[in-house]
C-alpha cells in the first residue's frame, strides 16, 4: 500500500528526514516511536503533503502511484488521512458543515454520488458513536472549545467518516487521560480492516496496549534505525532509547 | 434582492418624513428621510441602498425599540443618524458588499439608552469602500456595542473608522468597539478606531486587528479533502457568518447568507 524509499526532506535549509525506508501493507498496523526531535511528525506531515517541507530525494509510492506528485487534498482524496497532533480550531465553521463537504469530496473521488441530508445525518450518528463523541459537538465549530480528549476523539471520528485506506495518527495519544486513550484506541481498532492500514506515531508504549502493532519502528535523527515487533515497544518503555541509539552511534 | 427582502418581511414603504410606531418598513429609494419612532414603539426597518447619496435621520423616542437591517450592494453614500432617547434601544445590522461610503452616527441622548451595531463588509476586485460607525455617549448609564468585520481580496481597499465619544456628563458609560479584518492577496484594509472620553467613570474598550487567513486551518481542511478554494471560503464564511446569524431583523438570514455566499465566491 505504502512504499517509502530513501526519503529525504527539509524545512528551509535544515534536513530533517535523512533517508526513510518504510513499507506498509494492507491490513497492517505500524508504530513509529523515537525520542523528541527525531522527525516523527515531519514524516507524517511530508507523507500528508504539507508544503512547508521540501522533499529533496527519495520516493513514496501509495497504491502503486507516485504520491509526491499530488497536493495535500489530492492525497486525502486518494485515501490518506492524517490525525493531527494538535487539531486546529476553526471558529465559525461547524463540524457538520465541514465534514459534509469533506465526505462528499471523498465520495466524488471514488465515483459516488453525494450523500442526501438524511444519509449524512445517519452516518454522523453512527460514526460519532464509535468514539463516544457527544453528538452535540458536531453542531459546534470545529474543535473550538473542545477539551483535549474531545479534540482527539474528533480526529478519529473524522477518520471514521472519511474511511481512509491509510491513516497516519500523529501522537493521537498525547495529552489523553486513560479513559480517552482507551476510547480513541478502541475506535482505531474498530476501524481496522483487511484492506486498510494504520501508522501510529507515539511517544509512549501505553497506546500500544490497546492498538497492537505488527511492526514497531524507531526513528532517530531522520532515519529508521531499528524495526521490531510489538515486544520492542515494551523494551523501549523499560529501557529507554539509549541502548539503541548507542548501538546506532557505534555503527 | 430588495424585493425578496421586502416581500419576505412584508415591509411597507417608509414615508419621507413623519412618525411611525410599529411594523416593518423599508426605504423605497435611497433618499433623505426624517423619521420619528414613537415612544414605546417597536419598529423594524430595512434600508437597501440604491445608487444614490442620502441622509436618513431617525429619532427614537423614549422606551422604543428600533431594529435596522442595512444592506449595501450598490455604489451609494448613505448616512444614518440615529438619536436614541432614554430607555430605548436600537439594534442595527449592516452588510456591505460594494464600493460605497456608509456612515452610521448613533447618539445616546437619554439615560439607559442602548445601541448595538453588527456590521460586515466583504470586498473583492477593485472595490473601494468606507464604513464609519460613530457613537456619541451624551447621557449617563448608556451602553454601546460595535462589532464590524471586514474582508478584502483582489485589489480592493476597505476603511473602517469608528469614534466613541463620551461627553463629560456621560458617567457610567459602557462601550465596546471591535473591528476585525482579514485581507487576502492584495486586498487592503485600514482601520481607524478612536476614543474621545471626557467623563471619568466609564468602561470603554476598543480593539482592532488586521490579519491574514489562518494557514493552519486551511491546511487542516485540505487534509480532509477540501480544495484550497473551499477551505478559504469556509473560513471566511465562518468569520462573517455570526453577524448575519444575529441579524437585528430576523427572518431574512437565508437571503443575507446567500448574498454573502455569492460575494464570497468572488474572493
Amino acid at each position: 500500500m505504502l512504499k517509502v524509499e530513501n526519503l529525504h526532506a527539509s524545512v528551509g535549509d535544515k534536513e530533517i528526514l535523512k533517508g526513510i525506508n518504510l513499507t506498509v501493507k494492507a491490513g497492517e498496523v505500524h508504530a513509529i516511536m523515537g525520542p523528541n526531535g527525531s522527525g516523527k511528525s515531519t514524516l507524517a506531515s511530508v507523507l500528508a503533503g504539507n508544503e512547508k517541507f521540501t522533499v529533496t530525494a527519495g520516493s513514496v509510492e501509495f497504491e502503486g502511484e507516485d504520491l509526491l506528485q499530488y497536493n495535500i487534498e489530492e492525497r486525502s482524496r486518494k485515501g490518506l488521512f492524517l490525525g493531527f497532533q494538535y487539531p486546529v480550531e476553526i471558529p465559525g465553521v461547524t463540524m457538520a458543515n465541514f465534514m459534509k463537504i469533506a465526505v462528499n469530496e471523498q465520495r466524488k473521488a471514488r465515483g459516488l454520488e453525494p450523500l442526501t441530508a438524511a444519509e449524512y445525518l445517519r452516518m454522523m450518528k453512527e460514526k460519532s458513536a464509535i468514539v463516544e463523541l457527544d453528538s452535540k459537538l458536531t453542531s459546534r465549530a470545529v474543535n473550538e472549545g473542545f477539551s483535549g480528549g474531545e479534540k482527539k476523539k474528533n480526529e478519529i471520528f473524522q477518520m471514521a467518516m472519511l474511511d481512509p485506506k491509510l491513516a497516519i495518527l500523529d501522537e493521537t495519544d498525547s495529552g489523553l487521560d486513560i479513559d480517552a486513550l482507551r476510547i480513541v484506541a478502541t475506535g482505531v481498532t474498530r476501524l481496522k480492516r483487511e484492506d486498510n492500514a494504520t501508522v501510529v506515531i507515539t511517544h509512549y508504549q501505553r497506546l500500544l496496549d490497546y492498538i497492537v502493532p505488527d511492526y514497531v519502528h524507531v526513528l532517530y535523527k531522520g532515519r529508521i534505525i531499528y524495526t521490531g515487533d510489538k515486544t520492542l515497544a515494551l523494551k523501549l518503555e523499560k529501557e529507554g532509547y539509549d541502548w539503541l541509539i548507542n548501538d546506532y552511534k557505534e555503527e | 434582492m430588495k424585493e425578496r427582502l421586502n416581500s419576505t418581511l412584508q415591509a411597507q414603504p417608509l414615508p419621507a418624513s413623519g412618525r411611525i410606531g410599529s411594523g416593518v418598513w423599508y426605504v423605497e429609494t435611497l433618499a433623505d428621510r426624517d423619521i420619528t419612532v414613537d415612544a414605546g414603539g417597536d419598529v423594524r426597518m430595512l434600508i437597501v441602498d440604491g445608487d444614490a447619496a442620502a441622509e436618513i435621520n431617525i429619532d427614537v423616542e423614549s422606551g422604543a425599540k428600533l431594529s435596522i437591517l442595512h444592506v449595501v450592494n450598490h455604489k451609494s453614500a448613505a448616512t444614518v443618524n440615529i438619536a436614541i432617547a432614554e430607555v430605548s434601544e436600537c439594534r442595527m445590522t449592516q452588510v456591505v458588499c460594494s464600493s460605497s461610503d456608509t456612515r452610521v452616527v448613533a447618539s445616546l441622548v437619554g439615560r439607559d439608552a442602548r445601541f448595538e451595531l453588527g456590521g460586515v463588509f466583504v470586498l473583492t476586485d477593485d472595490n473601494q469602500t468606507s464604513v464609519t460607525a460613530d457613537v456619541n455617549h451624551i447621557s449617563p448609564d448608556c451602553r454601546s456595542r460595535i462589532m464590524v468585520k471586514g474582508v478584502a481580496s483582489g485589489k480592493s481597499h476597505g476603511r473602517f473608522s469608528g469614534l466613541v465619544y463620551v461627553a463629560p456628563d456621560a458617567q457610567r458609560t459602557d462601550s465596546e468597539q471591535t473591528n476585525r479584518n482579514v485581507t487576502i492577496g492584495e486586498g487592503h484594509i485600514e482601520t481607524l478606531p478612536q476614543l474621545e472620553i471626557y467623563a471619568d467613570d466609564v468602561k470603554c474598550s476598543h480593539g482592532a486587528t488586521v490579519g491574514q487567513m489562518d494557514s493552519e486551518a486551511i491546511l487542516y481542511m485540505r487534509q480532509r479533502g477540501l480544495s484550497l478554494a473551499d477551505a478559504k471560503r469556509l473560513q471566511i464564511e465562518g468569520f462573517v457568518d455570526d453577524i448575519v446569524l444575529h441579524s437585528a431583523v430576523e427572518g431574512v438570514q437565508d437571503i443575507l447568507t446567500e448574498m454573502l455566499a455569492e460575494k464570497l465566491s468572488k474572493l
